[in-house]
């Protein structure tokens, strides 16, 4: 397989701040090129917490990344939280907002977990109008992030990559790729995780988000399930995921998540080692002009 | 893109789904022979159960990580407290203090029907959601007026985020020794919960003290309590007024 030319430069490599960890990560800084806020933190969390993430503006980078719009939901759009985003973006002169395409919530029900839409394109059509809404809204381009999800609804027709690629094309948006999510997609879901990357157009991909899963076993399913825990090291499949998408796209950063087994210092410094060693080993292999198949990407993890 | 009617009403088969995964027959079912509404049918009934013990993990721990001594004092009542919980309280909000006060307030309901065991569980329950807020309040920058954009005239009131507890035990060894197996002595106590040191505290107050702390919910001149100076400075001090000069 023979690439197109993307103009690659070093993207940014960091972690999601997360307040259990403040204080370590503070004293770490120096190891990151750029941290991920999560703006509900700063909406919904006490004033010290507010205190500790705005503290970090000027430190370095920081990106903003929220987890409670719920734009999915066949609902309008709150618009008071939004402005409360729009704030948050301002104070940490965030260069992007990104958000799950999925849905968390309906009025009266709050399930504080990402869940997927049907793929179709009706869906996608109320999905693009709400994209519009954020984009008039929020002052910096707007991403769209990939979930991983547990289940799909039977009437999606259109694949994952489809359904992302129509609504960022009629809306300009940007996508923030969650190599993690589509490793456990593919794997759960039974598709092609190279041929998702392979039916994005070129430049889709803005950010990019990297984490380390566990596995669930459970005699009613009918295979071991890959769950999204951000607990663990990102497995070597999701590496080479990364590779063959830096083969194609340039995002801007790279962000490392984890929640869980926060304790573990040396795995998540092991984890953004691995990443830069993924970024390094790609700028060097020829600016974009490598051929790299599956094969390739495959065996390289 | 062609416009296109968004299929059998989407919001109506979300709000079906997420019903059906904040029910108990979801998250503790085992997914088989169970009867999905008809805006599910074609989902996978196995998947869904892993999806609504997810997500229900996700809220238990967020109560959980307030009420670490509240659900080690419910014991062996605790699984089917939090059966009955999940069937009575659907999840509303995605925030852990949100969670916390629904758990509060669905044991407060339950106290109602049966006395809690033991009898000082309502109030570490209390105490626990208590220091769950003020940790989020934080230390909230209130403490002196200096060219605040809310200033008037010199006065105090109690502090922003202070919470004031009227405690039948005195469960304070509870949170001092971390231990729950403490025996609280049945006293009247009034107790004031507040962010002290950069931590939040439990102080027990006098009865007077907490009187005017309770009546000090809005902006009060210092002439009209004379003879306080020293009594207001010991509580600006341990952080549970705010002085404006």
């Amino acid at each position: 397989m023979t690439l197109t030319t993307v103009a690659h430069h070093c993207a940014r490599v960091g972690i999601g701040y997360r307040s259990a960890i403040a204080e370590w990560t503070r004293a770490n800084l120096e190891r990151f090129d750029v941290l991920e806020i999560t703006v509900d933190h700063c909406i919904n969390g006490g004033s010290a917490q507010r205190a500790e993430i705005f503290d970090l503006v000027g430190a370095i980078p920081l990106n903003a990344h929220g987890v409670g719009l719920s734009i999915g939901t066949d609902a309008p759009l709150d618009y008071r939280y939004l402005d409360a985003v729009a704030n948050v973006v301002e104070r940490l002169h965030a260069p992007t907002y990104s958000e799950h395409l999925a849905f968390t919530r309906v009025p009266g029900r709050d399930l504080a977990n990402l869940l997927p839409l049907p793929r179709t394109e009706a869906v996608a059509e109320m999905v693009v109008a709400k994209v519009r809404a954020v984009m008039s809204r929020i002052p910096v381009p707007f991403l769209l992030e990939n979930i991983s999800y547990v289940f799909e609804w039977p009437d999606s027709r259109l694949s994952d990559a489809a359904f992302l690629s129509l609504i960022c094309g009629e809306t300009g948006a940007g996508l923030l790729l969650d190599v993690e999510n589509l490793y456990l997609n593919a794997t759960n879901h039974g598709f092609d995780a190279f041929a998702f990357l392979d039916d994005l157009s070129t430049g889709l991909v803005r950010e990019v988000h990297m984490a380390g899963g566990t596995v669930v076993r459970d005699p009613r399913l009918a295979k071991p399930f890959l769950a999204d825990s951000h607990s663990h090291p990102i497995p070597a499949e999701t590496l080479g995921l990364l590779e063959y998408a830096l083969a194609r796209h340039a995002p801007a950063t790279i962000v490392l998540e984890r929640d869980d087994r926060l304790d573990a210092a040396d795995e998540i410094l092991g984890d953004i080692e691995r990443i830069r060693a993924c970024v390094d080993r790609w700028s060097k292999n020829g600016h974009g002009k490598a051929t790299l198949g599956k094969e390739t990407v495959a065996s390289a993890g | 893109m062609a416009r296109r009617p968004l299929a059998k009403r989407l919001l109506r088969r979300q709000a079906r789904l997420l019903e059906y995964l904040t029910s108990g027959g979801a998250i503790f079912g085992d997914g088989r022979g169970v009867h999905l509404d008809a805006a599910l049918q074609g989902i996978d009934p196995a998947l869904l159960h892993i999806e609504a013990r997810f997500s229900h993990e996700k809220r238990m721990e967020k109560i959980a990580a307030v009420f670490p001594r509240t659900l080690a004092l419910l014991g062996a009542d605790r699984d089917a407290i939090m059966r009955e919980f999940v069937e009575a309280c659907p999840p509303v909000d995605i925030s852990r203090i949100e969670n916390a006060r629904q758990f509060r307030d669905f044991l407060t309901a339950c106290w109602q029907r049966q006395p809690p065991a033991p009898r000082h569980l309502p109030d570490v329950t209390a105490c626990e959601l208590a220091l769950a807020q003020v940790r989020i309040d934080g230390d909230g920058g209130l403490t002196v007026n200096a060219g605040r954009t809310d200033a008037g005239p010199p006065g105090i009131r109690r502090k922003q985020g202070v919470v004031l507890l009227s405690a039948r035990f005195d469960v304070r060894p509870i949170f001092e020794s971390g231990s729950e197996g403490a025996s609280p002595m049945e006293r009247k106590v009034p107790l004031a919960i507040a962010h002290h040191s950069g931590e939040p505290r439990i102080f027990e107050l006098a009865p007077e003290v907490f009187d005017l702390l309770a009546a000090l919910d809005r902006w009060v001149a210092v002439d009209e309590l004379p003879n306080a100076g020293r009594l207001l400075a010991d509580l600006a001090e341990a952080g549970l007024l705010e002085v404006r000069r």
